[in-house]
């Protein structure tokens, strides 16, 4: 039967040649490869479960007024937008489980893409031939963070109405060009009836579709160079270690799906996620005010802690002005995604490594790399955590003031002090195989031929005549190779 | 291809996770994803008759979480029977191509621009091509109105009464020494960029700065409540401190001079709206902001 | 023995000179409140009871007839029985240490107590009443667009509280009974401003109180509230549940090789 069906198709599209040397395609199995995938698969439940919102959710900004189960907003004027997204929560049966589905896929999809651009940045795995790659890997990062950005906005509650308004005085910052883009991006002053049109297009259709081409490119670029691999014995620069894309690596990228899919799903129905109905509609109109404890979704807290950080300075001349926000908003980010995009090639610069790499390294092979990468992370997880200064103030009962100065103090002390904590880490550990925060956990011993045991030494590990290796004595049978 | 049943390529053994074998209890991998996929299918079982039922979130996060959990465990642990052979290795094989044809593309690409005629007429196609993309980028224009004067002015006009959110006009005694309100110009309630806030002090605390001193009428002062950090309300008032606060990035403001940031990220006092008493008692304003409120751009000044 | 009394005297100047310094740093200048005239006459017994009690732990601070001590205590002539009730309610007051904001702790009296030293103070000057409260008679809707213009600033959305300036706090309100929200509208204790019924007529307190008693157990179909505090612990349990089991799963399905 399936050699029919394999035939049928064959004959129409000549697939036989391309299917065998896929079936024996061999993937390398380390788990952290399979960060990528757990992206991959949480943007296959954002465009399920997006479709699925689609049909019911209005983008439109036309004033309504509420009449449905929820009995705290009845008669309450809002934009249809924010009362379709009441009757998905509440009168569309399993609405509100796709929605949170949606919205906890859309948080992991992020944080797994944050987790898979750092293993392929500390371990090398850029470098030539991977540099296309890395650049669309990029590219995706930046346009998942805005179409996450424009989703949740697209809700019109008093939470991510304030972001918006946020993002559109950071346009208005820009110089020269500030007043144009924002008028025409968001369709005027702020706010108007266009946006969550627009954002709607841009979320929906424009966006998902470059994320899904540069997705077909990252991956047909991956298989073609095939996937890089740790070093070990046996492994080379010129070959690949790992199982076949059939049956094994197949069944096992799919078994990830359904364990990504189950975890998505027991999160979307047990955990609440973005209660907009407590929130309100936005109305900038009304006095209705942002509220304390107001922070955008964990992916943009970076930008909402800088602008929370920077001192009230700004730049007038001449008639003009670059506004405060400009730095924090738009520089930062700019500078920040400029160089993640030239970093393979800055570093092929400094290091004059211009060979192409299969074999990855171990982040301690690479010091200054990881130690660069790590006061670079440190310096984003400063300014993430700033984002949240006046919720930690009211939680430890300090002002607010004291909790945003030391953050202004951090953000340059951190990443000095974990720079060179790390390169010194990694060099110990390159030079000792010892990890320099806790030394070892044991030594390993053999017994002399007197009967005494004495410690081995790890680099003159070489055996008296006659003495009983120890970690022989351990290891689990094997049975003798056939030949 | 190296490898063999087993163990690596190299002749070293599979690891515990890689093999399948039954586990010390005893029960064999086949009975393992039987009883998960038993506990999956009716876990899917359950989730059609709890929306059937009428719906239940939590239940169907779980239901679903379940079924789709013990399929993709099942097949985890199937994928490892299924693999007999281990790791296997291969070559990868060079990435660069056939140096001939890449010789032979190069040579057919300049067929194109080698000869001198072609090449001038090949600048001409670049020159129309690229005004035509000019030209295409116009319609862009067409997706917003030109700034003009809007972010220069707000909805506010000489004598226009104060109304709070309830569309009633504020007397100059509404408010108690302490209190604070949202206020909108009467007959332009929808307008976003003129909400203010009123806050009443004690006269004699306030530092009037210089020509504002018949601004506030009894104590009752006014002030943009859009932030000019980045636009949110500034809707916090400290009573004790006379303070008010911006929620977003906590830029802090004195009310007793002229709304002057005292911290945070905001560079600029809020814009104060003058205030006067008409003759039966309403606070009107005198007069719209002498500056641009909200956030700064590059032509504010 | 000479010397044990003056270091006794030593010490409970010193201690006196820290609690000068520390709550007259705080306390903040009395607000004048319109008077009112609905308040029916207090009991003098009540009003005599409460005065022996004020003299034991308030005129510190609040001076002999309640007049108010410079850079110590407030005057308390005229804040009325709403405040004096919402803050000995709540446990507020007397405070245990110089605080920058009084916080709502264990009640230090009874609620026989409380009703005497209400009533002496209320006898001190016209001030606001104890608010009749009646939360079934507001609507919650209104109630929740009111407390959304008015409150939620500093209160959040959810009453889960948030920060002022200077290390002052809006504090949560779950533990707040209708009364004591009603009075904190009207008296405006610390840094809260204060809404007179100019600004809010009783039937919106009515409603405002009927919201936020809603709030604490608001409508939580989507599962655990994660304690209402927004994308915060959003993001922590994305991460630390939701990716942290993905990442289990990718440990347990690879090699670690």
């Amino acid at each position: 039967m399936t050699r029919r069906l394999l035939r049928w198709v064959d004959e129409r599209l000549g697939a036989s040649h391309f299917s065998r040397k896929a079936i024996d395609k061999i993937f390398p199995d380390h788990w952290s490869f399979m960060v990528g995938e757990i992206a991959m698969y949480c943007l296959v439940i954002l465009i399920v479960t997006g479709v699925y919102l689609t049909f019911f959710f209005v983008p439109a900004s036309e004033e309504v007024v509420y009449h449905g189960p929820y009995k705290a907003l009845e008669g309450t004027r809002m934009s249809a937008a924010y009362a379709s997204t009441l009757d998905i929560s509440f009168e569309v049966r399993s609405g509100l489980v796709m929605r949170q589905m949606h919205h906890w896929s859309a948080l992991i999809f992020m944080a797994a893409l944050v987790v898979h651009m750092c293993r392929v940045f500390f371990t090398g795995a850029f470098r030539r031939p991977r540099e296309i790659n890395w650049v669309v890997g990029v590219t995706l990062f930046i346009l998942s963070m805005m179409n996450g950005f424009f989703g949740y906005s697209l809700v019109d509650d008093l939470l991510s109405g304030t972001g918006v308004r946020v993002g559109y005085s950071i346009a208005l910052s820009i110089p020269i060009a500030g007043e144009w883009l924002a008028f025409l991006f968001f369709g005027g002053e702020f706010p108007n009836t266009e946006f969550i049109t627009r954002f709607y297009v841009l979320h929906v259709l424009l966006l998902p579709a470059l994320i899904v081409g540069l997705l077909g490119a990252h991956l047909a670029i991956l298989w073609r160079q095939k996937h890089t691999q740790f070093k070990g014995p046996g492994r080379t620069e010129d070959n690949i270690e790992g199982s076949r894309l059939w049956p094994s690596y197949a069944a096992k990228s799919v078994g990830l799906f359904f364990i990504v899919t189950a975890v998505v799903a027991a999160l979307g129905g047990l955990a609440q996620i973005n209660p907009v109905w407590l929130y309100g509609p936005y109305d900038p109109t009304q006095a209705s005010a942002a509220t304390a404890g107001s922070q955008p979704d964990w992916y943009v807290g970076w930008l909402d802690g800088a602008l929370r950080i920077m001192p009230g300075w700004e730049i007038r001349a001449w008639g003009h002005t670059i506004a405060n926000p400009f730095f924090p908003g738009a520089l930062l980010p700019g500078v920040t995604f400029g160089v993640l995009y030239a970093w393979p090639f800055l570093e092929r610069r400094f290091t004059k490594d211009r060979e192409a790499h299969n074999l990855l390294d171990r982040p301690r092979d690479a010091p200054v790399r990881t130690a660069l990468g790590m006061a670079t992370l440190s310096f984003y997880t400063i300014l993430f955590i700033a984002g949240g200064n006046d919720v930690l103030a009211s939680l430890f009962k300090v002002a607010p003031e004291a909790i945003t100065n030391l953050f202004r103090i951090l953000i340059f002390v951190a990443p000095a002090v974990t720079f060179f904590v790390t390169r010194s880490a990694c060099r110990s550990l390159a030079r000792d195989k010892v990890h320099p925060f806790g030394g070892s956990v044991g030594s390993r011993v053999r017994r002399t031929p007197s009967g005494g045991y004495e410690e081995i030494d790890e680099h003159d590990p070489a055996p008296e005549v006659g003495a009983i290796r120890a970690d022989l004595v351990t290891e689990a049978y094997r049975p003798p190779p056939q030949s | 291809m190296g490898g063999r049943p087993g163990s690596h390529a190299d002749g070293r053994a599979l690891d515990r996770n890689q093999r399948l074998m039954p586990d010390e209890r005893g029960m064999p991998a086949e009975g393992r994803i039987g009883v998960l996929l038993i506990i999956s299918t009716v876990a899917a079982l359950g989730l059609a008759l709890v929306y059937i039922g009428g719906g239940q979130p939590q239940a169907e996060g779980a239901l679903l979480g379940i079924s789709l959990g013990g399929i993709g465990v099942a097949l985890i642990l199937w994928a490892r029977g299924l693999s007999t052979e281990g790791t296997v290795t291969a070559e990868r094989g060079p990435l660069g191509g056939d140096p001939d044809d890449e010789e032979v593309v190069e040579e057919r690409i300049e067929e194109v621009t080698d000869e001198p005629g072609r090449r001038s007429v090949l600048k001409l196609f670049w020159a129309a091509g690229g005004a035509l993309a000019l030209s295409a980028v116009f319609p862009i224009r067409s997706l917003g109105p030109a700034p003009g004067q809007s972010l220069l002015e707000t909805a506010w006009r000489p004598g226009a009464r104060l109304v709070d959110d309830n569309g009633r006009p504020v007397r100059v005694d509404t408010l108690p020494v302490g209190g604070t309100l949202t206020a909108f110009p009467q007959d332009a309630e929808h307008a976003a960029d003129s909400q203010v806030v009123l806050v009443r002090v004690q006269e004699h605390l306030l530092q009037a700065r210089p020509g504002r001193d018949n601004w506030t009428p009894q104590g009752n002062v006014a002030y943009s409540k859009i932030c000019p950090h980045v636009g949110c309300p500034v809707g916090l008032y400290q009573a004790d401190t006379h303070e008010l606060l911006c929620p977003c990035h906590q830029s802090t403001f004195d009310v007793l001079d002229g709304a002057r940031p005292r911290f945070g990220p905001a560079t600029r006092s809020l814009p104060q709206l003058p205030l006067s008493v008409d003759r039966e008692g309403f606070l009107v304003a005198q007069a719209d902001f002498d500056e641009p409120v909200g956030p700064a751009f590059w032509n504010r000044g | 023995m000479k010397g044990r009394i003056l270091v006794v005297v030593v010490l409970t100047a010193a201690a006196l000179a820290v609690a000068v310094l520390t709550v007259g740093a705080s306390a903040a200048p009395a607000q004048v409140r319109p008077p009112t005239t609905t308040t029916p006459a207090p009991d003098p017994a009540d009003v005599a009871a409460g005065y022996e009690l004020y003299q034991i732990a308030c005129t510190t601070c609040h001076g002999a007839r309640g007049e108010g001590v410079e850079d110590r205590g407030p005057s308390l002539v005229g804040v009325g029985a709403a405040s004096a009730d919402f803050y000995l309610s709540t446990g507020r007051m007397p405070l245990d240490r110089p605080r920058s904001q009084a916080e709502r702790k264990k009640v230090a009296y009874s609620p026989v107590q409380i009703r005497q030293l209400v009533a002496f103070v209320a006898s001190l000057g016209p001030g606001p009443p104890i608010p009749d409260v009646d939360p079934a008679a507001g609507n919650l809707a209104e109630g929740n667009r009111l407390y959304a213009n008015n409150c939620a600033p500093c209160h959040s959305s959810a009453g889960a509280g948030g920060a002022l300036g200077r290390a002052v706090y809006a504090p949560p309100l779950n533990r707040a009974t209708p009364v004591q929200v009603a009075e904190a509208i009207r008296v405006g204790p610390g840094a809260m401003p204060v809404f007179g019924p100019e600004a809010l007529d009783d039937d919106q307190v009515n409603s405002i109180v009927r919201y936020v008693e809603y709030l604490r157990h608001p409508d939580d179909q989507g599962g655990l509230g994660l304690g209402h505090l927004g994308p915060i612990p959003e993001g922590f349990v994305a991460w630390v549940v939701g990716l942290g089991a993905m990442l289990m799963a990718v440990r347990w399905i690879g090699t670690k090789d």
